[in-house]
């Protein structure tokens, strides 16, 4: 088995929850998705014997989810809304501008596996469009230049946890609506945040 | 019975079961409704739309798929409406997109549903001018079927059966949308005992196997209906040959046996009917060699020894003979001497069983309609193939499950309860007081139980299964599916008095007592346990006379060898199978040569000795089985081929058996015999031959640990002999355990009585060096 005890444990807490072993297969692909930025063979494998189902069955979700990434990912994945609202809004000069300073086509992972850069569906914020999340981390009302401003961030900080309200304060516009809830949780990985997986820290 | 509901379609009051869905309501009625993805075995899925209905609802008229859409009382449907067909010309225009040009070469086209309904319902043009999807052309999913991804429509069959029935999902959906492909994980082939099924329900020509590919168009087969006599299931059949060749076997559905299902190694092993190895003449050994001789003279050499009234016969039969060639074997004896005489089967572990007056057989349906199955016997994934089936649908149908180990661990993942090596010994004793396990009493207890029994290997006691017969016998409303193995074995039952296996036949027969033997279809020398022993009675008696297809370990010590007809394809015939329903073994292609088929050949040998012959026809020898039966419920031809008993006659029957308890000592080694092995016939057969070649083991966590076993390989070594073998550890072994499978040549060899060494194969090498 390639995953650790510590994530093992983990994986065994999250299949704890659920009444049948296999409906935990979501949560622990997060997990595999966490650990490598991607979905190895390697971590199906591990899942498969997890949750009690054939390697090929976990192949079918984890293909079929388009979170569940098959090639490895960088540090930070940015998703770039391309849907109706946002292009509206000038999306595709923001998807223009972060291409241009990723040098990254469409679902490309740079050499340093800084970025990985993906234009997307609607990431349902088109209330404060054009909307962008780094590590599923959503930032509403970016404009090109503030994409830029927040890709050169990024680069330059390299924070271990992205912050969604940090990012707001710092390059977003108009929001969708005002959640009124402080969150000063983010992102660890490529994966989404998420308590019971524990990919999610509070930023100091 | 639940009230009938009445519906109309398209027009015509009809009427229905509640709770059908409305394509198989209609269907029923005689409405053909166009689908691709609904198949009558598999739970419904509604992935291919082709199957639109208008249906009227409060809201107006509606379009559903009616393979998801149950009945209801007053219905309007309408499966022909303008707005149906337009929808289907739509599925069907949208399908095509992809599918590529390939009817010129596809293995489907002329039998291709996908071809019939773009036919039948399709818009007759595209306007579709983009590039179709390409995939690399077929890709071998497994070492017998191919898949070629272009060309599948994605209904989900192939990976609803391999999920839903045969429980080993192995080949699924991977990605989503346009991207959709059926494959398997890496280096994670289709292995499948079952996997030939997925090829005859797939609705293209997606899915081929090996062996067919490129063969033939399907408007050139001819085909017959018949019997698999591969196990006691005996699945219907449907043979398919051209130009005098057998091509194609394909599953019948036959609602009380098989529905539709076959294994692969029923499906795939009969091209050795082609093989350029069938004996073709007849063979006598001359100077230590099997040298050609005429058939007349095979008849008079042999007429000599029969008309000397001296000369004591004996007979080893095969179990792969029609009841009509059985009783020919029959007639013979009963002509040639009055006195009681046994039969032997070519089977280790032929035992008494459960018959008699106060045992109550059951029918492969029974499972369905029981409490609890429970299962002791040989691995039934490897030895019943398809009633192995017929259990997991009947757990799917919510039948509880015990299981006895250490054989069907298949099956214990599916089971209620299973019952490994905690509670059976590593001699197949069960541990502890039935009548105290709480588990199995809730299960059983007053209730309707199918048992399947047999024995799991030749040194396990007949005590043991008799154990649990009684403990069930006593507890519950019990039924018994006797598990026996072998091919024909429940015809020999019905038509042989005296039967006796190859553990009597060692102690049995001798040269005092045999001048002359007929070994018919069985190569016991290169398959049984008692394989060593058997190569010494047989070289001590005088004339041994060898039926068969193909030369093998046991012809060729003999002094005659008779080619004779396969029963698959090449034979008319009977053929009864585990519940004793009795059906037809039909003749599709000629044989080869100079071969006959046994009775025949016996027959022939009975008028040239000068005896009486009373059965000189096959349908003489087909009423002489059954002559002790009421006529109107006998299986001879005549009722057979009446279309209501295509699917055979079942007549429940209390064979005689004269086994005698099997007295092996017993070693850490327990016997047994996987689906595929090397026999002649399956060596012969191209496309599976792989299958059943390698040599392995299979042995307990401790017998591992105890050899230092960690290379993955090791020698077994008695005497002279020495088989290198692979090993997996099962963790489900008691300690001190180690299965071998029996019907892979040289592993038959040892003596199982006496201790066999297990030599890591690293030592060896070490040894070797110095
Ligand atoms: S391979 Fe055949 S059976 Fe399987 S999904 Fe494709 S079309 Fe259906
Ligand atoms: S299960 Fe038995 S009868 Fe059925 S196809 Fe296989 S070998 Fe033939
Ligand atoms: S369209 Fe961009 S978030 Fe909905
Ligand atoms: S047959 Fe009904 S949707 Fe396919």
């Amino acid at each position: 088995m390639s995953w650790d005890d510590k994530l093992l444990k983990q994986a065994k807490k999250i299949i704890k929850l659920y009444p049948q072993k296999r409906s935990a297969l979501g949560p622990l692909l997060h997990l595999a998705q966490s650990k490598d930025g991607y979905i190895s063979d390697d971590s199906i494998s591990v899942i498969s014997d997890l949750v009690g189902i054939t390697e090929v069955q976990v192949k079918s979700v984890s293909t079929f989810y388009s979170m569940y990434k098959q090639e490895p990912t960088g540090k930070y994945l940015l998703s770039v809304c391309k849907s109706i609202s946002c292009e509206i809004n000038n999306s595709s000069e923001v998807i223009n501008k972060v291409q241009e300073f990723t040098g990254l086509n469409n679902n490309e992972t740079d050499e340093d596996e800084l970025f990985t850069f993906e234009a997307v569906e609607c990431i349902g914020a088109c209330g404060g469009a054009p909307a962008v999340q780094v590590n599923y981390e959503t930032v509403e009302g970016v404009t090109p230049e503030n994409a830029i401003n927040m890709c050169k961030w990024l680069k330059e900080t390299k924070p271990d946890v992205v912050v969604a309200d940090e990012m707001q304060e710092n390059f977003g516009g108009v929001k969708s609506f005002d959640w009124a809830i402080q969150d000063n949780s983010g992102s660890t990985s490529t994966a989404p945040g998420f308590q019971t997986l524990n990919t999610t820290k509070v930023k100091k | 019975m639940s009230e009938k509901v009445n519906l109309n379609v398209n027009g015509l009051e009809i009427e229905s079961d509640p709770n059908k869905l409305l394509i198989e309501a209609c269907e029923d009625s005689g409405i053909h409704i166009p689908r691709f993805c609904w198949h009558k075995r598999l739970d419904p899925v509604g992935m291919c739309r082709m199957c639109l209905v208008e249906v009227e609802t409060p809201r107006g008229k509606m379009l559903v798929p009616s393979c998801t859409t149950e009945v209801s009382d007053e219905m309007v449907v309408d499966t022909e409406s303008d707005v149906v067909k337009k929808a289907q010309e739509g599925v069907l225009e949208f399908l095509l997109i992809n599918h590529p040009l390939d009817c010129p070469i596809c293995d489907k086209a002329g039998e291709c549903p996908l071809q019939d309904q773009t036919m039948a319902y399709g818009p007759g043009e595209s306007r579709f001018v983009e590039e179709k999807r390409h995939f690399e052309k077929p890709i071998n999913i497994s070492e017998i079927i191919l898949l070629d991804r272009e060309r599948c429509i994605l209904c989900a069959r192939c990976t609803r059966f391999s999920d839903e029935i045969s429980g080993d999902p192995l080949i699924e959906f991977i990605q989503r949308g346009n991207k959709t492909e059926v494959n398997t994980f890496p280096n994670e082939p289709f292995k499948s005992y079952f996997s030939g099924n997925t090829v005859q329900i797939c609705p293209v020509g997606a899915l081929t196997s090996t062996s067919y590919r490129f063969k033939a168009r399907p408007w050139d087969l001819k085909s017959i209906r018949s019997t698999c006599n591969g196990c006691p299931t005996g699945c219907s059949i449907e043979l398919n040959s051209s130009q005098n060749k057998m091509l194609r076997i394909l599953g019948v559905d036959n609602d009380a046996v098989n529905q539709g299902w076959m294994c692969d190694k029923g499906r795939y092993n009969f091209e050795y009917l082609n093989s350029d190895s069938r004996l073709k003449t007849p063979l006598k050994m001359t100077d230590n060699e099997l040298v050609e001789i005429e058939i007349q003279d095979v008849y008079s050499e042999l007429a000599e020894f029969i008309k000397d009234r001296q000369t004591k016969v004996n007979f080893l039969l095969g179990s792969n003979l029609t009841n009509e060639d059985y009783v020919a074997f029959r007639e013979f004896s009963n002509t040639i001497s009055k006195s009681e005489r046994s039969f032997y089967l070519n089977d280790d572990l032929l035992y008494k069983g459960f018959f008699g007056e106060n045992i109550e057989l059951a029918k492969i349906d029974d499972l369905n309609s029981s409490d609890a199955i429970v299962v002791w016997a040989e691995d039934l994934k490897e030895k019943l193939p398809v009633l192995y089936l017929r259990i997991r649908q009947a757990v799917k149908n919510g039948v509880k499950l015990v299981v006895f180990g250490h054989t069907n661990e298949t099956l214990s993942d599916i089971a209620d309860v299973f019952y490994g090596k905690d509670m059976v010994s590593e001699n197949f004793e069960i541990l502890k007081d039935l009548s105290k396990m709480k588990e199995i009493n809730n299960l059983v207890a007053g209730k309707n139980i199918t048992a399947i029994l047999g024995k799991s290997t030749p040194y396990q006691s007949d005590e043991s299964v008799t154990k649990l017969f009684e403990f069930l016998n006593s507890n519950a409303n019990s039924k018994v599916l006797n598990a026996y193995s072998k091919g024909n074995t429940y015809g020999a039952f019905q038509t042989l008095e005296n039967l006796k296996g190859l553990n009597d036949f060692v102690n049995d027969i001798s040269k005092d007592n045999t001048d002359l033997l007929f070994i018919v279809g069985a190569d016991p020398i290169g398959r049984s346990v008692y394989s060593n022993q058997i190569k010494s009675i047989i070289k001590s008696i005088d004339t041994v006379v060898t039926l068969d297809n193909f030369n093998h370990e046991t012809s060729e010590l003999s002094d005659y060898v008779v080619p004779i007809s396969s029963t698959l394809g090449e034979k008319e015939g009977t053929f009864t199978n585990i519940e004793f329903r009795t059906s037809r073994i039909d003749k599709l292609v000629p044989s080869p040569g100079q071969t006959l088929s046994d009775w025949e050949f016996i027959t022939s040998l009975m008028n040239f000795a000068g005896l009486t012959v009373e059965t000189n026809s096959l349908e003489d020898l087909n009423r002489k089985a059954y002559e002790n039966l009421d006529s109107s419920l006998s299986p001879v031809f005549d009722n057979l081929d009446k279309p209501s008993n295509l699917d055979g006659m079942i007549n429940i029957f209390n064979p005689k058996i004269a086994a005698s308890e099997n007295k092996l000592n017993k070693t850490m080694f327990f016997t047994g015999e996987k689906l595929y092995g090397d026999s002649a016939t399956e060596r012969h057969s191209d496309s599976i031959s792989m299958l059943g070649s390698k040599k392995f083991i299979e042995v307990s966590e401790s017998v591992a640990e105890k050899y230092n076993l960690t290379s993955g390989s090791c020698i077994l070594a008695q005497d002279e002999l020495e088989v290198t073998v692979s090993y997996e550890v099962n963790n489900s072994f008691p300690n001190d355990l180690v299965y071998i499978p029996t019907n892979r040549r040289e592993l038959n060899k040892f003596d199982f009585s006496r201790e066999i060494m297990i030599i890591p194969s690293q030592v060896k090498e070490a040894l070797n060096v110095n």
